[in-house]
């Protein structure tokens, strides 16, 4: 399965490349993530899986470091079908160090088992489904990002080979499956009414109403469900409390914010209204919001109140999708709120490697482990919108927007949804200061991402200029 | 440049936190003095800013610091302070100096309890100077964050409830005004989250302004607290720790008045003064029920916390007469008794809170029926307490009077039915001087023979507060020329 992917994805590389070289170049960042990937199945093939993990890190940081020298380049690859943009390039910039970090936590849970390396090189290879929706300028890419992603997500569910979550994994192969194939169906009509696979081509679909929406309800169902945005979530809870935690980590943000951003290139190249879309993609962002902090009002397992908590902050997410086409913020708030969300997420995923995926387990944290426990409070109020931390200025710029795309009602049921928030999150806060039991295992992985995590929480809500900065 | 004494002094407590964070561990007697001693340091500060005032008769703000912050979205850091602003910023730096010097006598978690404290002077004193949308909003919401830990973790039995009903409550409250704040900000031309900008020329008219408005007064009713949305208090009072309900009345309060004030009244004048009407009707309700509803109190606490709902009842009915007012005379004397209202609110709640909190120390009970002869037991506390009961029902030549007569003036100038809000003051006179006979009064009870009276710790912290209760009751120009100086020129 693998190697067919990499296969794909090489003639793609090969196919630009023989067009122009520039191309390769501007695409430095994903060819090192893929060499990534495949240096590290070199390395656990050589059965030295204790190489891999620095591996990994260093090639996914090097990726991220290639990225850099793109911020403020707007021009397009493959004879456009690939965009470098705001959007492609911070995705770059958060969701590979977001990886490095996952990899790096994943090492305290897959150590000493079989094929602890092939962790490594799927979690690179699922981000790199992640960028290539990120930057889809072409419906082609839409898919081909939607399968890579999937595949490596089914696998890294399943990959402790036990009952839940092998389970969790079929449950989310097969809603995968089912979604991906609606989707590759529907944007049949597109390309029919357009007869170009290229989003920049969607203009055409001015006075097609049904071609429009057949194709819309298409993306909103491929991408919905890569983003788990509500009613496309099912999968979600099952497959992140299967997955070790590390792994539901790495699935609550690379995928999601890859999708976000896939959805927000589509959404700028529709023609203003077409098939309502601004009010449909309203429609999802509030009843994902709503659900997804009802659902996790009553979970008593952290990951799965986590794996809610993430289905609602796509509803956030999806304010700045609907900011397209009237407002300027769009981009800003979704840049923001990704780094935002990918900090204050990570962070919060990481406590629970430390802690345990029971709410009892935390119990009595904050006394037992006060820095350990002041983190987790700082990852849960950012996650509500408190200022001065990074989910505010995230979600202040995503409600901004909604408001000056006209969306008033939208900011007020955010707005109200940030109250259930803080009632889901301070469940995990009230017991975490309660009479402790005995201190967690000590844990230096987890402790080093939690740590970064922290760090960026309140460096992305202090310093949201250096984003916006090379956004606006 | 002269020195920015604004900033120093906003960020000396918060200064004082990060070094208890580093010396965690370190006995509870130097947590309490790095306490004590980065609140007094901070008080001093309050005092150098004081001593270089306002400019009288001037539009705008004075000592102005300001640094590029969010450039791209027209964000800074920018303070400064003007007669509104100034005095809540001193009244601020004292209560929490005598807060924290009562509280020298936790021993729980000592080190997380000052910090806690100090985060929230931070955030007190930055909600009051910031002239930027975006940072009063940052510190405005920092303040429930640290309220609900100190709730949360130093309350009495039903704490938790409690500091989660706060915290939902208030947050409920606050996130309206984040709509009116992006409201305003996409209203203006460039857009700027600048105070200064916003009040000299009020961006939103008509439909919008008036949301805007609504929302914001949604935000500041539940902060104030106004009926119908004052239901969060008594609970939040009743089980916060003494020096937290004495921040939690004569600091946080301030906040849901002063963003009156600053934000709705400055902001949208005109929505402000078509409303008006019903502003002050529902403030003249609010201060009435809240007088009777105290006089239905037995816990000595609740009884404070439920008077507290009808002096601020009178800040808003000042703020709302002001609105409406057509000459500048009156509505220069309605703010000034409102601003000089908050200050002296704050200084007398905070010696009530403090004194219902010494003899809840003493005898483990606030329940009024259960004391008896006070004043013959522990005499000093006894007459302090009576000396601040009877301030805050209103006499003469005591903190409340001359703001509270301000106030009326005012009212009548404008609304002259409202006047009717006087009966507060009756009720209160009639429920300080029920519970000073039941509690002060008559034979001490047996098993509270024996009670201590107040030692150096407990006269060091409520002495200075009820000197500022007789020095505003006597010398009321002392702030009202500060006041006066903006309040004369506040609307054009």
């Amino acid at each position: 399965m693998i190697s067919l992917l990499q296969g794909m994805e090489g003639t793609q590389d090969m196919g630009g490349g023989m067009q122009m070289g520039r191309d390769l170049a501007l695409l430095a960042p994903e060819i090192a993530v893929l060499l990534t990937a495949v240096g590290a199945l070199v390395l656990e093939m050589l059965r030295l899986p204790r190489a891999a993990l620095p591996f990994t890190v260093i090639g996914l940081l090097v990726a991220t470091g290639l990225a850099i020298p793109l911020l403020g380049t707007e021009t397009t690859l493959f004879m456009d079908t690939f965009r470098i943009d705001a959007l492609s390039t911070w995705a770059k910039l958060v969701l590979l160090p977001v990886t490095a970090l996952c990899a790096v936590l994943s090492y305290g849970e897959v150590k000493d088992t079989d094929r602890e390396g092939t962790v490594y090189a799927l979690l690179s290879l699922t981000a790199l489904g992640a960028l290539a929706l990120a930057g889809a300028g072409d419906v082609m890419f839409l898919v081909l990002g939607v399968l890579l992603s999937s595949l490596g997500s089914f696998a890294l569910v399943a990959y402790p080979r036990d009952d839940h979550s092998t389970e969790a994994a079929m449950k989310y192969l097969v809603f995968g499956s089912v979604t991906s194939a609606v989707m590759i169906f529907g944007l049949t009509f597109w390309f029919g009414a357009t007869g170009s696979t290229l989003l920049a081509e969607l203009v055409a679909l001015e006075g097609a109403p049904l071609a429009a929406a057949a194709g819309l309800v298409a993306v909103l169902v491929g991408l919905g469900y890569k983003a788990s945005v509500a009613p496309f979530h099912f999968w979600a809870p099952d497959a992140y409390d299967g997955a070790p935690v590390s792994v539901a980590a790495f699935l609550s943000i690379v995928p999601k914010v890859g999708a976000i951003f896939a959805l927000a290139q589509v959404v700028r190249d529709l023609p203003q209204g077409a098939a309502g879309w601004p009010l449909v993609v309203a429609g999802l962002a509030a009843l994902s919001m709503t659900y997804g902090n009802l659902a996790a009002l009553v979970q008593e397992n952290v990951v799965r109140l986590l794996a809610y908590s993430s289905i609602a902050q796509s509803g956030y997410f999806l304010l700045g999708v609907v900011a397209f086409g009237g407002s300027d913020l769009a981009v800003p708030s979704l840049v923001v709120f990704a780094a935002a969300y990918a900090a204050m997420n990570l962070g919060a995923f990481a406590i629970v490697v430390l802690v345990g995926r029971d709410l009892r387990d935390f119990v009595g944290l904050g006394r037992a482990r006060p820095v350990a426990g002041a983190a987790m409070v700082v990852f849960l109020i950012s996650l509500v919108g408190v200022p001065p931390l990074a989910g505010f200025i995230g979600k202040l710029l995503l409600f901004g927007a909604a408001i000056e795309a006209g969306f008033v009602w939208l900011a007020v049921v955010a707005i109200l949804n940030s109250v259930l928030s803080l009632a889901v999150y301070l469940r995990v806060v009230v017991p975490m200061y309660g009479v402790p039991k005995e201190a967690p295992a000590r844990s230096r992985t987890a402790t080093v991402v939690w740590t970064i995590a922290l760090v960026a929480t309140v460096a992305v809500g202090l310093a949201a200029q250096v984003l916006l900065g090379s956004v606006a | 440049m002269t020195f920015p004494i604004v900033s120093v002094t906003l960020f000396l407590p918060l200064l004082g936190a990060a070094l208890l964070l580093l010396m965690r561990g370190s006995p509870p007697r130097v947590a309490h003095g790095v306490g004590i001693a980065f609140s007094g340091l901070t008080l001093l500060g309050a005092l150098w800013m004081w001593a270089r005032g306002v400019p009288t008769g001037e539009v705008g703000f004075s000592q102005v610091e300001e640094i590029p912050w969010i450039p791209s979205i027209g964000a800074a850091y920018r303070v400064g302070v003007d007669g509104v602003s100034l005095p809540l910023v001193l009244m601020t730096a004292v209560l929490f100096f005598v807060s924290l010097v009562f509280s020298a006598h936790v021993r729980e978690r000592a080190g997380s309890y000052v910090a806690l404290f100090l985060l929230l002077e931070t955030a007190c004193l930055g909600s009051f100077v910031a002239l930027d949308m975006i940072l009063f909003y940052v510190f405005f919401e920092v303040t429930l964050v640290g309220m609900y830990f100190i709730i949360a973790g130093w309350g009495y039995e039903g704490r938790q409830r409690a500091a989660l009903t706060f915290f939902l409550y208030t947050l409920l409250g606050s996130l309206p005004l984040l709509l009116a704040i992006l409201a305003l900000y996409l209203g203006s031309e460039p857009n700027t989250f600048d105070v200064r900008e916003i009040v000299a020329a009020p961006p939103l008219t008509g439909l919008a302004a008036m949301l805007a408005l609504i929302a914001m007064l949604v935000t500041f009713f539940v902060k104030t607290p106004l009926f119908p949305v004052h239901t969060w208090l008594p609970l939040a009072h009743t089980e916060a720790p003494t020096a937290g309900s004495v921040i939690l009345a004569g600091v946080l309060l301030k906040l849901g008045t002063y963003g009156l004030v600053r934000f709705a009244l400055q902001m949208t004048p005109d929505a402000f003064r078509a409303a008006a009407p019903y502003v002050a009707a529902l403030a003249v309700f609010s201060a009435l029920y809240g007088a009777f509803v105290a006089l239905g109190q037995t816990d000595l606490k609740r009884l404070v916390a439920y008077t507290s709902v009808n002096h601020m009842g009178y800040v808003v009915l000042g703020v709302a007469v002001a609105a409406a007012a057509t000459d500048a005379g009156t509505r220069a004397l309605a703010l000034d008794g409102a601003v000089l209202q908050m200050v002296s609110h704050g200084v007398v709640t905070g010696a009530l809170f403090l004194l219902v909190g010494m003899l809840q120390d003493r005898a483990h009970t606030r329940e009024m029926r259960e004391f008896g002869g006070l004043l013959r037991l522990v005499p000093v506390l006894g007459w302090f307490f009576v000396l601040a009961a009877f301030a805050s029902l209103g006499l003469p030549g005591l903190a409340h009077f001359a703001a509270e007569f301000q106030i009326f003036l005012g009212t009548l100038a404008v609304y002259p039915v409202a006047a009717v809000v006087v009966l507060g003051i009756a009720v209160t006179a009639g429920l300080y001087l029920r519970a000073i006979q039941v509690a002060f009064l008559g034979k001490p009870s047996e098993d509270r023979v024996g009670m201590k009276d107040l030692g150096r710790r407990e006269l060091l912290a409520v002495v200075p507060l009820l000197v500022l209760t007789v020095l505003l009751g006597v010398a009321p120009f002392l702030v009202l020329e500060t006041v006066h100086a903006t309040t004369r020129v506040l609307l054009p």
